[in-house]
């Protein structure tokens, strides 16, 4: 194969992860950008993390514009090395630093961009398990690929099968994970998108706690104390008798969302919902008249194209 | 999908002559890197001929099934099919002299371990080998990347188990099979021998799947062949049904042919493989040592500060400006 480390000029470094290094870097003879992403394998006690041998499986079963393609790899001594598409900025950067507007028909089209990709993801029966803007990159045309798929996993549709409750970064995580569950499905990735496309149009997070309790707290808060009705088997999630909160009445989504349209909530509420099977799934929120209305969504020429880093 | 899969791309050949031609090839290529003073004439006198690396690897493949099947805890099928997969692929395109079997197989199966989400700690699989754990899991370890590399990166394996599923469940609705779960132990039987042949590296793993359950109904005296050509193939055209009938035959003949080779022939061969094997990938060896000392030795230049970010010190990348960060 043509690709080993002397077919890469290393141009900088784009960050440090849990498990080593990304640098950006040139193939030589295309001089396509990549990013090159190190995992350094030797003081790992079990050798290549499982959570690699996800990404790696996940990356090569997926092929969609909008999820970040894994071009191939190679070791280094004691690593390994993932040749990815180079992105050159992502969701979070575009809700933090207000170079570029993020107009409603802007927030559309990312809206968009993450449904597709995940509605592809679905389809392939891969669950991403940690949607956050961080993970969102955005590329120089200005489309947004999902990425970091390291918590991915492929799921089994029938259930049946424990997964680990601790993933999922804390602000979009699904109450089901935030009670402990280790039964649960895709859907918890569409919690996470309807938290993000709350985000995209208030510029604040939806629900930002500060720990894991105060998390299921916001939520409980903002939801209403879970009944058999709205929430069926709540009580036997795992962690559901260890901590107890105060009875509350649901706040109603114009207090939680002041300003924001009818139609835009209503899309975001039919992912923010304690009952995992009644949360939209990505195809249905495609169809969701959100898009169809005024201002609609924007065109490729007209988002953001961010500069190289 | 196994139609567009890297598995039917990549690892599915055409027949075994094939496979021949490839192992033949890097059986000579093994030869040929060491420049020994052994002339073409007198080769295998001292190196494995590829006649004595098959039967060699025949010897590792049983081995293989044995440890999974001791495995504590139990391991699922599929984690035993794809560590066979593994297993065939390295040696396609690998010499025997080159890595021993012993040191790959235990790899192929604690790698397939981890991407059939099976998972078990490195201490947990090193305590299912006899003799000196450590050394294993080293071993192990320090093969992994090796192995994947061999492999392409190509991780996914579809087994035949799945299929198996689905043809009983097709059975069981559109068939009038009395009590169709009656197969079920003919067919592990045949599955477990058709990882002893080729047949993964050469048909689909439904048609393997196929050829386990009309084995499997024969051996109770039943028979499906209508089922096969008047339902699952009802639509399919002639051609078709002639290809599949010639792949469950081949199959059914591959395993039939299963036989251990002979314990002192093997015997013999290990013995000759202590002499010409690859010291460079020999554990025990003190050029492995070295070898694998440079290797961790490598991976920390990549940890100096921001200054020298470059992959690699042996000036082939070049380097980049501190501010580029």
């Amino acid at each position: 194969m043509d690709y080993d480390v002397n077919n890469y000029t290393v141009v900088g470094r784009i960050g440090e992860g849990a498990h080593g290094l990304v640098f950006k870097a040139k193939h030589n003879t295309t001089g396509r950008e990549v990013a090159l992403k190190k995992i350094l394998i030797k003081n790992l006690e079990d050798g290549i993390p499982v959570h690699v041998m996800r990404e790696i499986k996940a990356l090569q079963l997926l092929r969609c514009k909008y999820i970040i393609k894994l071009y191939d790899m190679f070791p280094r001594g004691m690593s390994l090395v993932l040749v990815l598409e180079y992105m050159y900025s992502g969701l979070w950067e575009m809700l933090h630093q207000c170079e570029h507007e993020l107009t409603i028909a802007r927030v559309k089209t990312y809206a968009e961009m993450l449904l597709k990709g995940m509605r592809y993801m679905h389809a392939h029966y891969v669950m991403h398990r940690d949607l956050k803007p961080a993970n969102l990159l955005i590329n120089h045309e200005g489309i947004l690929k999902i990425a970091d798929l390291g918590l991915a996993r492929l799921y089994w549709p029938e259930g049946g099968r424990p997964y680990s409750h601790q993933v999922a970064t804390r602000w979009y995580r699904a109450p089901e994970l935030l009670y402990g569950a280790r039964y649960y499905s895709e859907k918890i990735d569409l919690w996470s998108v309807g938290c993000i496309i709350a985000e995209m149009i208030t510029k604040k997070p939806l629900f930002a706690g500060e720990s894991d309790i105060e998390q299921l707290a916001i939520v409980l808060q903002h939801l209403g104390t879970p009944t058999e009705e709205t929430w069926p088997g709540h009580s036997q999630l795992p962690d559901f008798h260890k901590i107890s909160f105060p009875e509350s009445a649901p706040t109603p989504w114009i207090d939680l969302l002041p300003g924001v349209e009818p139609d835009a909530i209503h899309l975001i509420k039919s992912f923010i919902l304690y009952d995992a099977d009644r949360r939209m799934s990505a195809k249905q929120a495609l169809r969701h008249q959100w898009f169809q209305k005024n201002p609609l969504p924007a065109s490729l020429e007209e988002m953001p194209k961010p500069k190289p880093k | 999908m196994f139609s567009t899969s890297s598995q039917r791309k990549f690892w599915t050949f055409s027949d075994e002559n094939e496979l021949a031609r490839l192992r033949e090839k890097h059986n000579y290529f093994f030869y040929a890197r060491q420049n020994s003073h052994i002339d073409e004439q007198q080769r295998f006198t001292y190196f494995l001929s590829p006649d004595e690396e098959r039967q060699l690897l025949k010897q590792y493949e049983l081995h293989l099934k044995e440890f999974c099947k001791r495995f504590t805890p139990p391991m699922p099928k599929g984690v035993v099919g794809t560590a066979f997969h593994y297993f065939k692929r390295f040696y396609l395109y690998n010499s025997t002299m080159d890595y021993h079997p012993k040191e790959i197989l235990a790899t192929c199966v604690y790698l397939a371990c981890k991407v059939e989400e099976f998972n078990v700690s490195i201490g947990q699989f090193v305590a299912n080998i006899k003799g000196d754990r450590e050394k294993a899991s080293d071993i192990i370890l320090n093969n992994e990347l090796l192995l994947m590399q061999q492999l392409n990166y190509h991780l996914t394996i579809h087994n035949p188990f799945r299929p198996v599923e689905g043809f009983l469940i097709d059975i069981k609705t559109r068939c009038s099979l009395a009590n169709p779960e009656r197969l079920r132990s003919g067919i592990d039987e045949f599955l477990e021998k058709v990882f002893l042949t080729d047949a993964c590296l050469l048909y689909a793993p439904s048609q393997i799947a196929l050829a386990a359950v009309l084995h499997a109904a024969s051996k109770e005296q039943e028979n499906l062949d209508s089922y096969v050509t008047d339902i699952l193939f009802r639509d399919a055209g002639r051609d078709k049904l002639a290809i599949l009938i010639e792949a469950v035959r081949k199959i059914r003949s591959l395993v039939k042919m299963v036989e251990a080779p002979a314990r002192e022939r093997v015997r013999l061969i290990e013995k000759k493989l202590d002499k010409c094997r690859n010291q460079e990938n020999n554990p025990d060896s003190e050029i492995y040592k070295r070898r694998m000392r440079e290797l961790l030795d490598e991976d920390d230049v990549l940890h100096v500060g921001s200054s020298r970010m470059s992959l690699d010190t042996s000036g082939v990348t070049q380097v980049l400006s501190p501010s580029a960060s």
